[in-house]
């Protein structure tokens, strides 16, 4: 582009920019800096009120501001920092570090390291002119291998042992569960439709694909479409009485721990699907023809065409998807707050069964005042998705400019 | 592949898809059919009653209409989101026309710095943000909502609108420039016009966002009934036990369907423009 001045080519950047960059200070920055704070403080039901005298408090608390009209009630002490600054994250993570908590970590890592095997045996694999084995059969004996695992090192022991560590690894590990669960099925349930779609000898594709699109749409208002669905499961829903009229004993879904979980997953599953079906379906579209032709003149069949030609094709499409979904599924929260609120509860102070890890910060927030352990809880699961954000920008590699 | 496929193998694609609809439809439908009924029948239906339209009655569209604030959380709810998305759009595309056209220092470091800060939980930065409000005088307020929202809604669009831009050839502008265009030029006659679908896109998008949000809208204007946005309005209805459940239904009716037929007239526009900007919607 043409050669500016240096100044001058300053002010028009800012211009352009500014608006947006003050945006996020204030709204963005400002509240993690905020919640930094406070999470090295004992802010929480018994010391909701700042005190002001405190230089860093009345500099970060808008409470403290002039302009802020002051409704400070109550004589309740004002929080402080906490003696230990780290108090609140100890009391999170802290019983996580013992050597015990680690073993039992690692017995349940290890759970899935004939997948990380298969995954390996494949890439090289790959690399031979002929595989002697399908992809298909090692990623199966891999996951025999996990299953294997399971009983191997004992997994439900070191995972009942975790249990107890705390509230940290119960939520983070039920939603990590929930992404498990979730992305798979998003992924092959489009890839499904979409290879069905995509066939020529199908009538009436138009139709179909505007009506697969429709969750998808509805998806826009998540937390009003999770309410009928909510409507579906309750015990005197829809599913029960469908079930009694054909003679089941209905029962309680939501109350149930695995079908609660099952529910949420499925209703995920309903919202998403469409857009890796859209996803999958411009990707195949994509693919040249020939490619397809040579294979069968090579007299491969369904399974070679797919493992072979399409899914390495798709691949750029689909990884964006997979890692931006992940990323959303792990933040859900309209729908498991609109279906069980988190519950089936386990009991007062432990998070319930589909208690993911922002409906936890939101009733951290907001039902148990517990500003300070929320602070914590917030800033640890930033570090993880600020690290997982960088890398997914390095799979899909967006940020190339015009000129790149 | 240009073979025709066995029949078993046909009829069991047609089978699974057909699944597939009424997996995909029945929620709505079931809406659909549940607002046509008497509130209290809906806890004894046949089995007929579950899938096609056993009678009818329009008395809950009446309630939800005019006893209930429905039109008001409509009219809050179209406020919010339209403001929203008007002022977002003329700050994300500037925003994104610099990112994707402007070599300056730092380009790179801020697109990404972006997206990560986005990482935070948006429910945990729901205080400080609340408190903020306050201090302006806006909680309790739909211009503070509507604040809050166009820059919750900031970095997706820029990325969005960048993304676009960037498939807009450069040449363009530099025609432009030898000609004597200056920066706010290029971007006013030359990007803005060329950039007319995306921004429909992005607008939209953005527009969805902030009408179908939450939690937001939930914390930040807490009360009167009145006030509040559709989402928050239709979640008190649906969880008071008092109310039949086929008030709910209506009013999701309501807003459900002109959205599904809005999403049916842009479908290839919306597939394209996400894939495109690489953010999910």
């Amino acid at each position: 582009m043409v050669n500016w001045s240096g100044r001058k080519k300053f002010f028009t950047v800012l211009a352009f920019i500014a608006p947006t960059i003050i945006g996020l200070l204030i709204f963005n920055v400002y509240p993690i800096i905020y919640n930094t704070y406070i999470s090295l403080t004992n802010r929480n039901q018994s010391h909701p009120n700042p005190d002001c005298e405190v230089a860093l408090t009345g500099v970060i608390e808008p409470q403290c501001w002039p302009m802020f009209t002051k409704t400070t009630s109550g004589y309740s002490t004002p929080y402080r920092l906490q003696d230990p600054l780290f108090t609140n994250y100890t009391n999170l993570v802290g019983k996580l570090f013992t050597t015990e908590s680690m073993l039992n970590l690692l017995r349940l890592i290890g759970v899935l390291v004939p997948l990380f095997i298969a995954s390996y045996v494949n890439k090289r694999m790959d690399k031979m002119l002929s595989r002697p084995i399908s992809g298909l059969v090692v990623w199966f004996l891999g996951l025999l291998g996990a299953v294997l695992m399971v009983f191997v090192l004992d997994a439900p022991s070191a995972y009942a042992s975790l249990d107890k560590s705390g509230d940290f690894f119960i939520v983070v590990f039920r939603t990590i569960l929930y992404v498990i669960c979730c992305v798979p099925l998003f992924f092959v349930l489009g890839l499904a439709l979409a290879l069905i779609l995509n066939g020529n000898f199908i009538k009436g594709r138009t139709a179909f694909r505007t009506i697969m699109i429709m969750p998808w749409a509805a998806s826009t208002m998540a937390i009003m479409l999770s309410l009928i669905w909510q409507f579906f499961f309750r015990d005197a829903g829809t599913i029960n009485q469908i079930l009694k009229i054909i003679g089941i004993e209905g029962k309680a879904w939501l109350t149930d721990p695995g079908w609660a979980f099952f529910i949420v997953v499925l209703v995920n599953v309903w919202f998403s699907y469409p857009y890796f079906m859209s996803i999958i379906l411009g990707a195949l579209q994509s693919i040249p023809q020939e490619q397809y032709e040579a294979a069968e003149v090579d007299g491969a069949n369904f399974m070679q065409r797919l493992t072979n030609i399409t899914l390495p094709l798709i691949r750029p499409a689909v990884l964006p998807a997979v890692v931006l979904s992940s990323i959303t599924t792990f933040q859900m929260f309209g729908t498991v707050w609109a279906i069980t609120q988190g519950g089936p509860t386990r009991g007062a102070g432990t998070p319930g069964f589909t208690e993911m890890v922002m409906v936890y910060a939101y009733k951290q927030v907001f039902q148990s005042n517990a500003y300070g352990k929320a602070g914590a809880f917030a800033v640890i699961i930033f570090i993880f998705l600020f690290a997982a954000t960088l890398l997914s920008m390095r799979t899909t590699k967006i940020t190339k400019g015009a000129y790149e | 592949m240009n073979r025709r496929p066995k029949t078993w193998s046909l009829v069991l694609q047609y089978t699974f898809l057909v699944l597939m609809c009424i997996f995909a439809l029945y929620p709505i439908w079931f809406a659909l059919l549940a607002s046509g009924r008497e509130g209290g029948r809906l806890y004894t239906l046949n089995l007929a009653g579950m899938f096609i339209p056993t009678e009818w009655t329009f008395d809950n569209y009446r309630v939800m209409l005019f006893e209930k604030p429905f039109l008001s959380w409509l009219k809050n709810s179209l406020f919010v989101a339209g403001f929203t998305t008007l002022s977002c759009m003329i700050v994300a595309t500037s925003a994104a026309f610099a990112f994707s056209r402007f070599r300056f220092k730092g380009r790179q470091f801020f697109l990404v710095l972006m997206l990560a800060i986005q990482a935070f939980p948006g429910v945990l930065s729901l205080v400080p943000v609340a408190q903020l409000l306050t201090a302006m005088g806006l909680y309790r307020n739909l211009w503070g909502l509507v604040l809050a929202y166009v820059v919750g809604n900031l970095v997706f669009t820029t990325w969005l609108l960048k993304g676009y831009f960037d498939t807009i050839p450069i040449e363009l502008e530099e025609a432009g420039m030898i000609d004597g265009c200056g920066p706010l030029q290029s971007f006013l006659l030359i990007g803005l016009p060329l950039a007319k679908p995306a921004l429909a896109v992005t607008g939209l998008l953005s527009f969805m966002g902030s009408w179908g949000e939450y939690v937001f809208a939930s914390v930040l204007i807490p009360a009167p009934d009145t006030s509040r946005t559709l989402m928050v309005g239709m979640y008190s209805i649906a969880n008071d036990m008092n109310i039949p459940w086929g008030y709910f239904a209506a009013g999701a009716i309501l807003v459900i369907i002109p959205v599904l037929l809005v999403y049916i007239y842009f479908q290839r526009y919306l597939i394209g423009g996400l894939t495109l900007g690489g953010v999910k919607g």
